[in-house]
């Protein structure tokens, strides 16, 4: 007990400081884990705009959200194609070719880039707050009137083919694929973001899918900008007005096919012996909310069990090292997803040892078997790793731009970090029994033999 | 006898006041900060393996790192910091190696003898041993050739153009030596290479001053032991261009990495003239530069191509440059990224089916000649300008945070100044155009360079005849994206597929004994 007082203790006095930091933080904020204000304005077309003033000075992280990602790739042969979009986004528009965007985007000074994920793709750039009209100007233009030939379409195709090449060098991107298509029959999460090599090679002839992909998408309401830095809500949002005002809704709803209840424990293998053997213990879990405690309560498990301080990794890892890595953790997203474990093997003989004991701890949780004292210390380092992490303008976007995915609303990640303060060891055990069952698990293992050692 | 005691006393209390006062600190005090961030760094790094001990300084740095200390174990450690989220590590490049430490301010006390435990009196047990060397070990036979085949030819070609020296091994070692490494071995280097003589100190964030004197006073207690930083080997001149394949079973493409001597760092005011002509060639990631825009954008061949003039650890990763890896024996390079190999291209396309090599050979003839018509051209106004703008922008972003600010201020005295950031922008501003146009003529040549490709091993004998020969080597697109190339492409493609390199030497080398 008194452990706890003097974490909470603390975790006020962190509160405070990093309100303190702001110079138009709001104290009745400071019961959150962001202790800066989010603003939040929708302008009439549905597009939301989100400012977050941080002491960055002369530095602002302007972002665009798009919450579209691999989830989206609703129809056959095209996996990968939210992905190859995002490359697309970089190819001009009539005011400016892919020449003058490049031009006027190096004129700003900025950092900026694009990734992709299961559900979202996040365009970004960070770099003079006093350039934040030339962003707005940039990004507005190539989100509303994007435009580039059928050739420039072609040709981008060997990019994305050339990103493929890149990563398949690691038995890791390899096996990702093979636990995806294993562990989903139906829902799309069923093919990685980059998808299926067959669907990159022919992505040059999806051009009129393209087409259809940008008119779908590329609207308001699939959209948020998001502003972190040296800004003001009330800049920010008057240029969101000026540039985006006339940005037009869409009216496409995306459905993204439902996954079946898995049966049975499904299993995978690739055939490698270039990397250590490995194995990943995927359970279906359940989709991102700020609201229920399944996904605080498992982000909590996955601490207490699979961390490099849980008595699991002490024991395979530090005292009989017969494992090199030990890890786990639920994936964030839209639908339900994976809770994965992974271990990296000394000797792939083990691997069968292993699965017994990390089953072995999953049953401690399922019978309630948590130390209180341990839940809290866990609840105290998520918090305060949070917290130190947020220290530029660049980190609390990304963060903030995570939950956006997810929800769409930034303060999703005030609710979460609330809901880990409410975890209990009942949640622990409840979580544990809800989603650790063998009708949901996919094994996934590399080594060198032709088989997996463990169906 | 007690006055020459007492003389001897004050003299030893001199000594240790001028060694403390010696010590390099660098400070960064941010009184909004929820954090503190302490980074020691001892000018080491992996030069100082002693011959046959590759290896040593990075295996010395993991075990303080993870493995117990003052007494209490490893576990106990990590249990104890848990709840503050606070952690610690180590990194160990060529010649240095830096701990950075971070807590928040509620804790740094309680933290604060850890972080000494760990510097100060590591345990170094057998137990612990096992475990890290076993990872060491894995990492040098089998992790560096099957994880990024792009950090693996970057790696390889590290080995090519420092071979002989102590800049060649990768910094974890090599198979054989990570083998001898004994625990003896550890405790020795600790004591020999971990001084108070070589290290440096910084600390970041919300902290007090006296806790600043009680660092600098406990890193005074560090082994005394008279170590002179090993000197960095330089990088080999190139007879020609020499070119090593690796084979490897299962490649999916043609990673290439290219580099020559440079006889410049950060340390020189010159140095800032070159990174705006490395900027415009080949900035980091970025799609306006020259290589990009000419080999991916334009013929999309591959996922990116940058040009370097000096070490940028991680490129795969990180999008801005990291600091840590201060390095005074340097080298330029070329980063052209894994391209498609021949079978590959055959099974895609079947207008392909007849090809010989993939597109390894073109897109390097394709690279050089780009910095040649540089080399013989120059910058013009406009491109210089607007580099050089962007430049004065682009570097402020490199330290945001305060470990990054305090990693870059540190890396600064490394090359004596005091605030590189800070004063490249000044440099920035007074350079000319004048001056960049001699430094690219003065420092970049393409006559005699060392290229590595790491290749599937369908590819290796193909390319390497192709290279040997300067054979022509069109370049092979699909008939979907050759349908739409503009003239000017295809006739700029003649004359880039026939473009004469300088090549004198190409070896194929088989993945597995590669850094042995």
């Amino acid at each position: 007990m008194k452990t706890i007082t003097k974490y909470t203790l603390a975790a006020c006095v962190l509160l405070v400081l990093c309100a303190m930091s702001s110079a138009n933080a709001n104290p009745g904020q400071t019961d959150k884990i962001l202790p800066y204000p989010i603003y939040q304005h929708k302008l009439a077309n549905g597009l939301n705009v989100v400012t977050v003033p941080f002491d960055s000075p002369g530095l602002a992280a302007f972002h665009i959200v798009t919450r579209v990602g691999a989830r989206n790739e609703v129809e056959p042969g095209v996996t990968g194609f939210a992905h190859f979009f995002e490359h697309m986004m970089f190819r001009g528009t009539d005011k400016y070719s892919k020449e003058e965007y490049s031009a006027a985007l190096k004129s700003t000074g900025a950092a900026a880039n694009a990734n992709t994920t299961q559900d979202r793709t996040d365009y970004h750039m960070t770099g003079n707050a006093d350039k934040l009209e030339l962003m707005f100007e940039l990004e507005s233009d190539r989100f509303m009137n994007l435009n580039y030939s059928e050739h420039e379409f072609k040709t981008e195709a060997g990019a994305v083919k050339g990103e493929y090449t890149k990563n398949f060098a690691s038995p890791y991107s390899q096996i990702n694929e093979k636990r995806a298509e294993t562990a989903f029959t139906t829902h799309t999460y069923s093919h990685t973001t980059m998808g299926y090599f067959k669907d990159i090679v022919d992505m040059p002839n999806q051009y009129e899918y393209s087409m259809k992909f940008f008119d779908r998408y590329y609207r308001p309401e699939y959209n948020t900008v998001l502003v972190v830095g040296d800004v003001t809500p009330e800049k920010v949002n008057a240029l969101a007005e000026k540039y985006f005002g006339a940005w037009e809704r869409g009216s496409y709803e995306s459905v993204v096919p439902v996954e079946p209840e898995q049966t049975e424990t499904r299993y995978t293998h690739l055939q490698n012996g270039t990397i250590p053997a490995y194995l990943s213990m995927s359970y279906k879990g359940p989709a991102f909310s700020d609201t229920a405690i399944d996904m605080p309560a498992l982000d909590v498990l996955a601490s207490i069990v699979f961390s490099d301080t849980s008595d699991l990794s002490k024991k395979l890892v530090i005292e009989e090292q017969k494992v090199r890595f030990i890890g786990g953790g639920a994936y964030d997203s839209r639908d339900p997803n994976l809770f994965t474990i992974q271990a990296s093997m000394v000797e792939k003989e083990d691997m069968a040892y292993v699965m017994k004991e990390i089953e072995k701890a999953i049953a401690k949780v399922q019978s309630g078997d948590v130390d209180k004292d341990l839940l809290e210390r866990t609840k105290s380092n998520l918090k305060y790793g949070f917290a130190m992490g947020m220290d530029t303008a660049d980190a609390i976007a990304g963060s903030l731009a995570h939950y956006i995915q997810l929800t769409g609303d930034p303060e999703s990640i005030n609710r979460l970090y609330s809901l880990y303060d409410k975890v209990t060891v009942e949640d622990l055990k409840m979580v544990a029994n809800k989603y650790f069952k063998p009708e949901r698990l996919t094994i996934a293992t590399i080594s060198e033999d032709e088989q997996g050692a463990l169906k | 006898m007690k006055h020459i005691l007492s003389g001897f006393i004050s003299l030893l209390l001199v000594i240790c006041a001028t060694q403390v006062q010696a010590m390099e600190v660098v400070e960064l005090k941010l009184a909004n900060s929820n954090k503190v961030v302490f980074k020691v760094r001892f000018n080491n790094g992996s030069v100082s393996d002693p011959a046959g001990k590759q290896g040593l300084t990075y295996a010395t740095a993991s075990l303080m790192s993870q493995g117990g200390a003052g007494g209490i174990s490893y576990s106990d450690i990590q249990d104890t910091l848990h709840p503050w989220a606070a952690t610690y590590s180590a990194a160990v490049d060529k010649q240095v190696t830096t701990f950075t430490f971070q807590v928040p301010v509620a804790f740094v006390d309680e933290f604060y003898p850890i972080m000494k435990n760990v510097l100060l009196a590591p345990d170094f047990t057998e137990k612990d041993f096992s475990r890290v060397m076993k990872n060491q070990q894995n990492y040098v036979d089998q992790i560096v050739r099957a994880s990024s085949d792009e950090d693996y030819s970057k790696f390889a070609l590290e080995h090519q153009l420092f071979s002989g020296g102590n800049m060649q091994h990768l910094r974890q070692g090599t198979s054989e030596s990570v083998k001898g490494l004994t625990l003896d071995d550890i405790k020795s280097h600790y004591q020999n290479t971990f001084t108070r003589h070589n290290v440096s100190i910084g600390v970041a964030g919300n902290y007090d001053d006296a806790l600043l004197q009680r660092l600098k006073k406990d890193m005074s207690k560090l082994s005394g032991s008279a170590y002179t930083p090993a000197t960095p080997s330089k990088a080999n001149n190139a007879n020609g261009i020499e070119v090593e394949i690796i084979a490897k079973e299962g490649a999916f493409g043609s990673a290439i990495f290219t580099g020559a001597p440079l006889a410049i760092t950060r340390a020189d005011d010159e140095f800032v003239a070159l990174m705006i002509a490395n900027s415009w060639m080949g900035e980091h990631r970025k799609a306006y530069s020259r290589l990009y825009q000419k080999i991916r954008q334009a013929r999309s061949m591959n996922y990116g191509d940058y040009s370097y003039i000096e070490w940028y650890s991680a490129g795969g990763s990180n999008q801005l440059p990291p600091s840590g890896v201060p390095r005074a024996s340097n080298y330029w390079s070329i980063w052209i990224r894994p391209v498609q190999i021949a079978t590959q291209l055959q099974k895609q396309y079947e207008e392909l089916a007849d090809i010989k090599i993939g597109h390894a050979h073109f897109a390097l003839r394709m690279a050089i000649r780009e910095f040649d018509l540089m080399i013989k051209n120059g910058m013009d106004k406009e491109q210089f300008e607007a580099t050089k703008t962007f430049l004065r922008s682009y570097t402020k972003l490199y330290a945001q945070s305060p470990a990054a600010q305090l990693g870059w201020l540190m890396d600064s005295r490394f090359y004596g100044r005091k605030d590189y950031l800070a004063e490249l922008d000044t440099l920035l501003d007074k350079t000319t155009l004048q001056q960049v146009n001699n430094a690219i003529r003065k420092h970049w040549q393409t006559d005699n360079m060392f290229v590595t490709i790491v290749t599937d091993v369908s590819e290796a004998k193909p390319l390497a005849d192709s290279l040997i020969n300067n054979t022509p080597s069109p370049m092979s697109y699909s008939n979907l994206v050759k349908s739409g190339l503009p003239e000017e492409i295809l006739a700029e493609d003649e004359v880039v597929a026939n473009y004469p390199l300088n090549i004198k030497k190409v070896t194929i080398v088989d993945s597995a004994d590669t850094f042995k």
